[in-house]
């Protein structure tokens, strides 16, 4: 596709394409208008401006919905989640990516497996084992399988950044005498930030987004995460839209703001790992 | 023979990967042969599984429902490959050539729906789609098409298309971006030889662009189709497989069998069958779609 030489036939393209993104946009957009609108307003239909802005649908959500209690559900299950996952995926990388051992083959295709399967291939014999741990109801039951999940992408990720890290750099190293956890620590995970921000960024975002796990293994309110609590607070709440609207709006906003700020990234990762 | 200058013994090797294994282990892999197991069982959840072989196999296959399921699955992947695909890849060609900020602008806004949790999506568009308040009904009753503002998520006939929709929605912007970057990793050289010749912009998309796409379409597809298997939040949230199972699809059964009805082995079954569709799907792409080199392994 050649730059067009026909100018209006580009400025055509230009608006159709600039019509669909703001198409794209629009469920975000009435979500926001209608969370500031009042039940009143909303009567007066979707697209009507509310005389003046009800924020306090914010407060009703966050407090008599609950979503202060998910928020910060969410918030405990997606820091360690993705702390740990990365530092996991640290070690098991660095064997992958460095280190003999036997069945070598036969482990990573055992840890692709674990990409390609679904949770929901699985989720029942996971139920069952954590109920057998006693653990049905807690955080633990968010947090540990969520790891567990996280491991092969982690692994694999950055096994093949470590892996184009220069060998020079490490064999001098070696060749000084340093350990090998003094390497590790010292010179390859320095080199490797920009990686583990982008590996923490994805682990971030499908952690917090993550229905299937906080579905099936947590049924008491005060364990739920935001995307679980959005669903039970639509079944008490599908009335009241604008306060519904609101809860959604405080489900997506942090994954708003941090795609805004991380979209580079994001996005260099996402088709880095894709074409792979 | 050493792997890197950081290789020692394997005694001391496996320290680095223990942990991450016994974990994956523990909470994956072991789950899911326990999952083939108990797909040959009969089990409640209380009382011992008893053996039944292949029978909860044999059960899915003169199970009309399966075949409801199955067959909405595959009506699914128009929505959730088909279209995503062809939309993704003609956006990337009419978006690439524009300059780096606009591009970066509608790039924005396109890929918004892709970082979205898909059961809050399904819910926001359950809302959407609302008879009686919905907003798109509003808008078409606004625009004078008021006959045609039907009760979407209840409808027999619109029910799977309007479920579609949201999945096409939050696909085809993710793939526009995976073809933007194929597209910047063409040699520009091959277009300006196009243009030299006089070829047209069609030409030169449907000789040059697209067949070196086929790196970038073989991941797109492999993607969006393990998606549509396994599409659960989105369709759960929004219809549960209603109406008269109109969406059901193989893991809302499953979800039906297992934890509704109790029926663990036969769900399990449902979910093993599912993963081995995946595998041959895979697979088939792998060898159909122009194959390059891989990662490590």
């Amino acid at each position: 596709m050649g730059r067009s030489s026909n100018i209006p036939a580009a400025l055509f393209l230009r608006i159709v394409l600039w019509l669909l993104a703001f198409v794209t946009i629009t469920p975000f957009l009435l979500l926001l208008l209608t969370s500031i609108k009042s039940k009143a307003d909303v009567l007066k239909g979707a697209f009507a401006l509310p005389a003046y802005p009800h924020f306090e649908n914010y407060l009703d959500a966050w407090n008599a919905g609950h979503f202060n209690i998910y928020f910060w559900n969410s918030i405990v299950v997606v820091i360690p989640v993705v702390a740990v996952s990365v530092f996991l995926g640290l070690l098991t990388g660095f064997a992958f990516a460095y280190l003999s051992f036997p069945l070598r083959r036969t482990l990573f295709a055992i840890l692709t497996l674990g990409m390609m399967v679904p949770a929901e291939a699985f989720i029942i014999p996971l139920y069952y084992e954590m109920r057998y741990f006693g653990l049905i109801n807690t955080y633990a039951a968010l947090i540990v399988p969520q790891i567990a999940m996280s491991i092969p992408f982690s692994t694999i990720f950055l096994a093949s950044a470590m892996q184009q890290l220069p060998e020079e750099v490490l064999e001098a190293a070696v060749l000084d005498g340093a350990g090998r956890f003094y390497i590790l620590r010292k010179i390859v995970i320095p080199l490797m930030i920009p990686a583990m921000s982008t590996l923490a960024l994805f682990l971030f975002i499908w952690t917090w987004n993550e229905f299937l796990i906080p579905f099936i293994l947590v049924n008491d309110d005060a364990y739920r995460t935001l995307p679980l609590g959005m669903l039970f607070f639509q079944g008490r709440y599908t009335v009241n839209t604008p306060v519904l609207t609101a809860g959604a709006v405080i489900v997506i906003f942090p994954l708003i703001l941090t795609y805004l700020v991380f979209q580079r990234r994001f996005i260099a990762g996402l088709t880095a790992g894709a074409t792979k | 023979m050493k792997r890197s200058a950081l290789d020692g013994s394997p005694q001391t090797n496996f320290i680095y990967l223990l942990p991450g294994l016994l974990l994956y282990t523990a909470f994956v892999f072991g789950p899911i042969v326990a999952a083939l197991g108990l797909s040959l069982t009969s089990w409640d959840g209380l009382t011992m599984p008893r053996w039944v072989g292949l029978g909860n196999y044999a059960d899915l296959f003169s199970d009309s429902r399966f075949y409801i399921a199955l067959r909405n699955n595959a009506e699914l992947m128009i929505f959730y490959c088909v279209l995503p695909l062809v939309l993704g890849i003609t956006l990337a060609a009419c978006v690439w050539n524009l300059k780096q900020r606009e591009q970066l602008a509608l790039r924005t806004f396109l890929f918004l729906p892709y970082i979205m949790p898909t059961a809050v999506l399904g819910i926001i568009w359950a809302w959407l789609y609302n008879p009686a308040f919905g907003p798109f009904n509003q808008f078409l009753r606004a625009i004078g098409l008021g006959r045609f503002a039907l009760p979407w998520l209840g409808d027999f006939n619109f029910v799977l298309p309007a479920v579609g929709i949201v999945a096409t929605w939050y696909f085809f912007g993710f793939c526009m971006v995976i073809f933007l970057t194929g597209i910047q990793r063409i040699d520009p050289s091959l277009f300006d030889a196009a243009k030299v010749d006089g070829a047209s912009a069609r030409k030169t998309f449907f000789w040059i662009t697209l067949p070196l796409l086929l790196p970038e379409i073989r991941v797109v597809l492999l993607l969006t189709v393990i998606a549509s298997i396994k599409s659960f939040d989105l369709i759960f949230t929004m219809t549960r497989g209603g109406p008269a199972n109109a969406t059901l699809v193989p893991n809302i059964y499953m979800y039906q069998l297992g934890f509704e009805l109790n029926r663990f082995g036969a769900a399990a079954a449902i979910a093993i069958v599912g993963a081995l569709l995946t595998f041959a799907i895979n697979y088939a792409i792998h060898r159909l779609v122009g194959s390059r080199s891989k990662g490590m392994a």
